[in-house]
């Protein structure tokens, strides 16, 4: 499961690496997948019942990632909308999806 | 007792008043106004005298942050007393010759302001007696002279100047100020006075050194000493009456004044006796040396200044092994050579002070002080020749001048000193008179050269912007009253000695029980076979030879490679620095936004994964726990292919579903996990996201291929791997740490403490229900975020939008 | 009683909501914004006094006990660090009054503004880990926003930038919380510092600490700080300055809690590699404010070299070292919102950004120049300003640890800072004057106000060091013993 993490972050790292702005994207809605998978793993894995009292009477499995899980889903959501108008408007007015030509002098 | 503090006050309330005063009085009187603040401190400070004098101190304290130990402690002794009278008393003058200097169309409130400011400031350094209030007004000094120095900031000599001088002092303050942090280490108090009655505690300890060595720093950067006397010369853009107070009678002494003040504390230690007289020695032949070659008779005065308070460190230097010696009748002797060098403080003030007036007079009425067009000036203006003359001729040690009688000094203690056989003097020692032998020819030949080259010779009316005429009266009067000093001291020196000069002594050498002895009385001739005698003939017959011949070997100034000097290399040092940081900024600061992520993920390699291979944590239970099922495993398979799939996909399109089926993928995951309401969040989420993504990258241009280095594509992979393996393999770590139990055993409860059923639920929506509604409000922001986005375009035409 | 602790938090984030429904009402907007502001100051003075008197605070929401359910926590470090970003946001606000245009105020930026100081004041405060992770989402979910309005082509480049390095930073945050809870299973800040200090912090929770440093290393600007200079110098002044005083040092007090709190047991690794950084910092930000001639930009690089000189602090790690970076800290959010509030100006001005392209501006604007004068001499060191204590500070506990290298670059910093400063100081406010009494702009009388008032709480934070030592050392204290912190929330009352 573990590994799984590993690879996903590895992609998702080789993609943040990329200069194309999807690519970039994406690789962050990836690495948030990965990041998400990696706190569920936090809590032990499948050690225990759903944590719904009255399916079964435990030993449950570690709700409080799935709390935090649920959590950090939103807030990355809430993200990456933003960040996709953001990058939309970036294009237009910029006119380069390419972070190789947006560099900008520090001394603008 | 208030009133010592009200000494170091009144400067400051009155510098704080002059930008306000000035709108209702004539600018005739603020001149008028400041000189009479600083001549009443004087008078003030004169009524200490018999008290000093009889041995009494006079300390005051105000506390100020008494948890650091920090006070405002006044603390009147014979030293500060010294420079106080200096201080107000030379200030009086210069405000008072500055009131016919200045034209009255300059911002003149401006000038006094600062010039109040310095004051103060000055005075709080004497006064002060705990080490970080000196530091805070021994750097205000340094402001203060920054801007008198940049009073005329429309000229760009100006600003350099000052930002010279602001640099070099404030570099020199803040080592000082560390060098007062080990002093605080070590003694554990801040005081000066507590410092030195508790020497022989510091003197072993790790930190005496380098303490010294920093403080040394600060004294020899104020001071002007070799190699940070660049910014004197420099400083010589101020307006003439700051170059005579600040630049040569009070700032520049601080210096002094601070070695002074420690010698008990550092004296006696071998280091401090070879710098303070090594490098006042050389900076009193360098100086001198510069001097003589020199056209502009003020920048010719500051490298006098130079060589003069090396001579004056030097003695101070010399000075400082009487405490390492000891108490006794053999050492009192080498104790004169301390005695000399306040007395030439003195005399400098006086004979320096004078000098610079008379410059400034020169340069007023004539518009000039280029000695090349100068000479010839003694018929038009024989008041202020005398000036020059007595002024030159106390500075070279004539007589009958003060200058001969600490001069005289100053050549019997460097010959005192060489006789000596610690420190290794017995080796090198004989230099010490040599050396100072031989700059004092300089020092003769560049006073005649003020004398002579303005004031003899031929009269060159047309290279003159104005026919020369005598001053008015009223900018005579100040370099007058220092001529009066400068004769008066020759004839009566003892009356100095008694009542200024003894009281210090005491202050240099505390633990020398009976200060009569440390006085000695001093004569002007000391018979016709000592040696300090000859030296002056000799200093007087080599000297007039040199000045004669001086065309003949003048060219040796030119020999020094210009671009080795020490200005340039400040200069070349600063444009180096700029242009190097501007060159590595611009290298790592590509605003290239892949770089930055380089950076992240390097440092995170490095940082996290660097200990984490070091150390021995790594665990790996090859009995995985988890016994995945076959649908699990086509899950992992799936998640792989499309993960894998990202970074092949040719197409936004192929790229969004890939991404999509890893979301959903997810999603079953939380299912396998049970995890229902993730589940559920994840399936919603990612439906919305991937309709955002297609609605989004429609309007982006489809991915390029990136054509990149190799290196760039091997870097990249080398990245991913190493930061994959790293988070794999810490998290197979943390994993395996077994040492607590989870907190969440108490949601298990849920149903009794939050009368909910699904444990989930009830975590978000009462046991961290907080954490959940800041989550609503980063919706809310980026909700609202997006919708100024979209709404607040550019102004102007910066936008492609229709 | 202890439910005041939530409100610098909640009571900003409210007003920002209220006031998206008056958008076009600004004037309305204004007053309420500002009001809100000095609420919370005082409110948060009023906690000041409060925790001096009756010691650390918290309160647990909905009244779970630790470290089950969440809570805020109130000890004096934390307060004293919300009272400071209070202030000065009030008076960024009185800036922003009168300068920063309609176009801005009618898209809701005294919104985002209140959102961003919630979310800070909430950083803060909050003793729940993951909950910090949140406070931090809220405050860089506004500050996104805020340097993307106004839409020009540069801000658009750099938010983007800006924003896709904090979701990198967000999701390390969230790996480091995976770590943290599968080894010591807990969220709970005073909890996690008992379970790590009871396992004797062996290497695997420094390994999870050194997660956690490069997060709010990315925050703080030490080392990983080439997102600044593009990201704060783009956004309208009053929002930089609000930047300059508040992003960074959440950052560093993350750090500062972090490793005196939770991970202060491994001392040689984490603190030695705090050092290295601070060090490192400090050079690479005083090799940036020497090269740039751009007025933003060197205050930018500015902040970097004032981030280095807090840490050393905390990399030395003795009491009076720790006690400087406090004081320091709080000398910095004034002094830098200053700094930030003047080249703003100076830009407004002019409209130049260069040094080169100004000159002589203290003739046109004597007060304003040597309100800047003052400035620079505070953030140099100079006493008796708000500088010299926490600089004399830092220094003496690097004495005290040996770190003289630390002290070296501590100290020479102090010259580069006056470098570059001055530079500006020369080049633009002294000199021949180049605007003539007809172009000359007016100088905002409300602006005025907020640079005097500013400079006087440097003069303040410098003449009255004894009074503010006393809730320093009182932080420092608890900082230093953090068995104060952990006894006051886990022990039941």
């Amino acid at each position: 499961m573990i590994i799984l993490i590993g690879i996903l972050v590895s992609v998702a790292t080789y993609l943040i690496l990329s200069r194309n702005m999807i690519r970039i994207i994406i690789g962050t809605a990836v690495l948030s997948h990965a990041v998400n998978l990696l706190i569920m793993t936090s809590g032990g894995l499948k050690t225990g019942n759903v944590p719904l009292l009255g399916h079964g009477d435990g030993p449950f499995t570690d709700a409080l990632p799935q709390a935090l899980i649920l959590t950090a889903i939103v807030i990355s959501f809430a993200t990456t909308a933003f960040l996709l108008v953001l990058a939309y408007r970036t294009y237009k007015t910029n006119g380069s999806d390419d972070f190789n030509e947006l560099r900008g002098m520090s001394d603008e | 007792m208030t009133v010592d503090v009200a000494i170091i006050l009144t400067p400051f309330i009155f510098a704080a008043l002059t930008p306000v005063l000035y709108r209702f009085i004539s600018k005739k009187y603020i001149g008028w106004l400041v000189l009479s603040v600083s001549f009443i401190l004087f008078l003030f400070l004169t009524t200490y005298i018999p008290r000093i004098s009889d041995g009494e101190v006079v300390a005051f304290t105000h506390e100020w942050i008494p948890s650091l130990g920090i006070h405002f402690t006044t603390y009147l002794d014979g030293l500060s007393l010294i420079f106080s009278l200096l201080i107000t008393g030379v200030g009086s003058l210069v405000i008072l010759y500055s009131i016919f200097y200045l034209s009255r169309s300059e911002q003149l409130y401006h000038f006094y302001c600062y010039l109040l400011l310095f004051m103060g400031a000055m005075l709080g350094v004497v006064l002060s007696d705990n080490l970080m209030v000196l530091y805070g007004f021994w750097e205000l000094t340094s402001v203060s002279s920054f801007l008198l120095i940049a009073y005329w900031h429309h000229r760009k000599a100006s600003r350099a100047g000052a930002r010279k001088s602001m640099i070099i002092t404030v570099a020199g303050g803040i080592s000082m100020l560390a060098g007062f942090l080990m002093l605080y280490e070590m003694s554990k108090t801040l005081s000066i006075r507590e410092i030195i009655g508790n020497v022989e505690a510091i003197q072993e300890h790790a930190l005496f050194v380098p303490a010294l060595v920093l403080i040394l720093l600060g004294a020899f950067t104020k001071s002007a000493q070799f190699p940070f006397y660049i910014w004197l010369p420099d400083a010589m853009e101020a307006p003439t009456p700051v170059s005579a107070y600040l630049h040569s009678a009070t700032m520049v002494k601080a210096g002094i004044y601070l070695v002074a003040r420690l010698t008990p504390v550092f004296g006696g230690e071998a280091l401090w006796f070879w710098l303070v007289t090594g490098v006042g020695l050389f900076t009193l032949f360098w100086g001198s040396f510069n001097a003589v070659k020199q056209v502009d008779l003020k920048a010719l005065l500051a490298f006098s200044t130079v060589s003069q308070l090396g001579l004056i460190m030097s003695l101070l230097g010399m000075g400082s092994v009487a405490v390492y010696l000891g108490n006794s009748s053999e050492t009192i002797i080498y104790t004169q050579a301390a005695f000399a060098a306040i007395f030439h403080l003195i005399n400098h003030s006086t004979f320096k002070g004078a000098l610079f007036m008379m410059v400034g007079i020169i340069d007023h009425e004539l518009g000039t002080r280029d000695i090349r067009r100068l000479g010839g000036l003694m018929s038009f203006m024989p008041l202020t020749f005398t000036i020059a003359l007595i002024g030159s001729f106390s500075m070279a040690g004539l007589p009958p001048f003060n200058g001969f009688l600490s001069k005289e000094m100053f050549f019997a203690a460097t010959l005192h000193i060489q006789e000596l056989n610690i420190f290794s003097l017995d080796s090198i020692g004989f230099l010490i008179p040599i050396v100072a032998w031989i700059a004092s020819v300089f020092t003769f030949v560049y006073c005649l050269i003020i004398v002579g080259k303005t004031f003899f010779g031929k009269v060159q009316l047309h290279l003159l912007a104005k026919h020369p005429h005598e001053a008015p009266i009223g900018m005579l009067i100040s370099p007058y009253t220092l001529i009066v000093f400068v004769v008066g001291i020759f004839f009566f020196p003892n009356l100095l000695g008694h009542y200024i000069l003894r009281p210090a002594m005491a202050s240099i050498y505390p633990t020398f029980p009976t200060t009569q002895e440390l006085t000695p009385h001093i004569h002007a001739w000391h018979g016709i076979f000592s040696p300090e005698l000859w030296m002056t003939i000799f200093v007087i017959v080599v000297g007039i030879l040199l000045y004669r011949l001086l065309k003949r070997w003048k060219p040796i100034y030119r020999a020094l490679p210009q671009n080795l000097s020490l200005n340039s290399l400040f200069n070349n040092g600063i444009s180096f620095s700029e242009s190097f940081s501007n060159r590595v900024t611009g290298r790592y600061m590509t605003g290239n936004l892949t770089d930055y992520f380089v950076y992240i993920f390097l440092a995170f390699l490095m940082i996290v994964g660097g200990y984490f291979l070091q150390t021995d944590i790594f665990s790996w239970s090859p009995v995985d726990r988890e016994s995945l099922e076959v649908f699990e495993i086509i899950l992992v398979l799936i998640m792989i292919a499309s993960s894998v799939g990202i970074l092949f996909a040719k197409s936004r399109i192929t790229t969004v579903f890939l991404s999509s089926v890893l979301g959903y993928s997810v999603a079953f995951f939380f299912i396998v996990f049970r995890a229902p309401d993730l589940a559920l969040t994840q399936l919603v989420v990612e439906s919305v996201s991937t309709v955002l993504y297609l609605i989004c990258f429609r309007h982006l241009p489809e991915i390029r291929k990136e054509i990149q280095p190799k290196w760039i594509k091997m870097r990249n992979i080398f990245i991913s791997l190493a930061v994959g393996a790293t988070v794999t393999l810490v998290g197979f770590a943390a994993l395996n740490y077994e040492k607590f139990i989870t907190i969440s055993y108490f949601f298990n409860d849920s149903y009794e403490l939050a009368g909910g059923k699904n444990i989930v639920n009830t975590i978000l929506g009462d046991f961290r229900a907080f954490d959940t509604m800041l989550e609503v409000v980063v919706l809310f922001i980026a909700g609202l975020g997006v919708y100024t986005l979209i709404k607040l375009k550019a102004k102007g035409g910066g936008t492609n939008e229709n | 009683m202890n439910n005041i602790i939530v409100l610098p938090l909640i009571i900003p984030i409210f007003t920002a909501v209220i006031l998206v429904f008056l958008r076009n009402y600004i004037v309305v907007q204004r007053m309420i914004t500002i009001t809100t502001m000095i609420a919370v100051s005082i409110i948060s003075f009023f906690l000041l006094e409060l925790v001096q008197r009756e010691g650390i605070i918290k309160l647990d929401f909905s009244g779970w006990k630790p470290p089950f359910g969440i809570l805020f926590v109130a000890d004096t470090f934390s307060v004293l660090m919300v009272l400071t970003s209070s202030i000065v946001t009030v008076f960024c606000l009185l800036y922003a009054f009168s300068t920063i245009g309609e176009r801005h105020e009618n898209m809701f930026i005294y919104s985002f503004v209140l959102l961003l100081v919630g979310g800070v004041n909430g950083s803060f405060l909050t003793g729940d880990i993951f909950n910090l992770f949140v406070c931090f989402e809220v405050m860089l979910m506004a500050s996104y926003v805020l340097v993307a309005l106004g839409g020009e082509k540069v801000q658009l480049r750099e938010s983007l930038k800006y924003v896709l390095i904090n979701v990198i930073g967000s999701s390390i945050f969230l790996i480091a919380l995976a770590y943290l809870y599968s080894t010591v299973k807990t969220l709970n800040m005073a909890h996690i510092a008992e379970r790590v200090a009871e396992a004797g912090q062996d290497p695997m929770l420094t390994t999870v600490a050194l997660v956690l440093f490069i997060v709010f290393s990315l925050k703080a600007g030490l080392v990983l700080f080439f997102w600044l200079p593009g990201s704060y110098v783009v956004p309208p002044t009053a929002v930089q300055a609000l930047f300059a005083a508040l992003l960074t040092k959440v950052g560093v007090y993350a750090l500062i809690r972090t490793f005196t709190l939770m991970f202060p047991h491994q001392p040689e690794v984490t603190h030695t590699i705090i050092g290295i950084f601070a060090g490192a910092t400090i050079i690479l930000g005083c090799m940036g404010a020497l090269a740039s001639r751009n007025v933003l930009t060197i205050a930018a690089y500015n902040i970097v070299i004032a981030v280095g000189f807090i840490l050393i602090g905390l990399a030395v790690g003795t009491e009076s070292a720790i006690a400087g970076s406090v004081y320091y800290l709080i000398h910095d959010m004034v002094a830098k919102a200053l700094l930030f509030l003047l080249v703003g100006m100076m830009v407004y001005l002019t409209g130049e950004k260069l040094i080169d392209h100004m000159s002589g501006l203290i003739r046109n604007y004597p007060l304003f120049g040597w309100i800047y004068f003052l400035t620079m001499l505070a953030l140099v060191g100079i006493p008796p300003l708000s500088g010299f204590v926490g600089k004399v500070l830092i220094g003496k506990g690097s004495i005290e640890a040996g770190s003289y290298v630390l002290l070296f670059l501590g100290f020479a910093s102090s010259l580069v800072v006056l470098f570059s400063l001055l530079k500006i100081f020369l080049s633009s406010f002294f000199g021949e004057t180049i605007i003539t009494n007809e172009d000359k702009k007016p100088l905002p009388i409300a602006s005025m106000a907020s640079f005097i008032a500013l400079a006087l709480c440097m003069i303040a934070i410098g003449l009255g060091a004894e009074q503010l030592l006393v809730y320093v050392q009182d932080a420092t204290n608890i900082l230093v013993n953090p068995s104060i912190y952990i006894d006051a929330i886990l022990s039941e009352s």
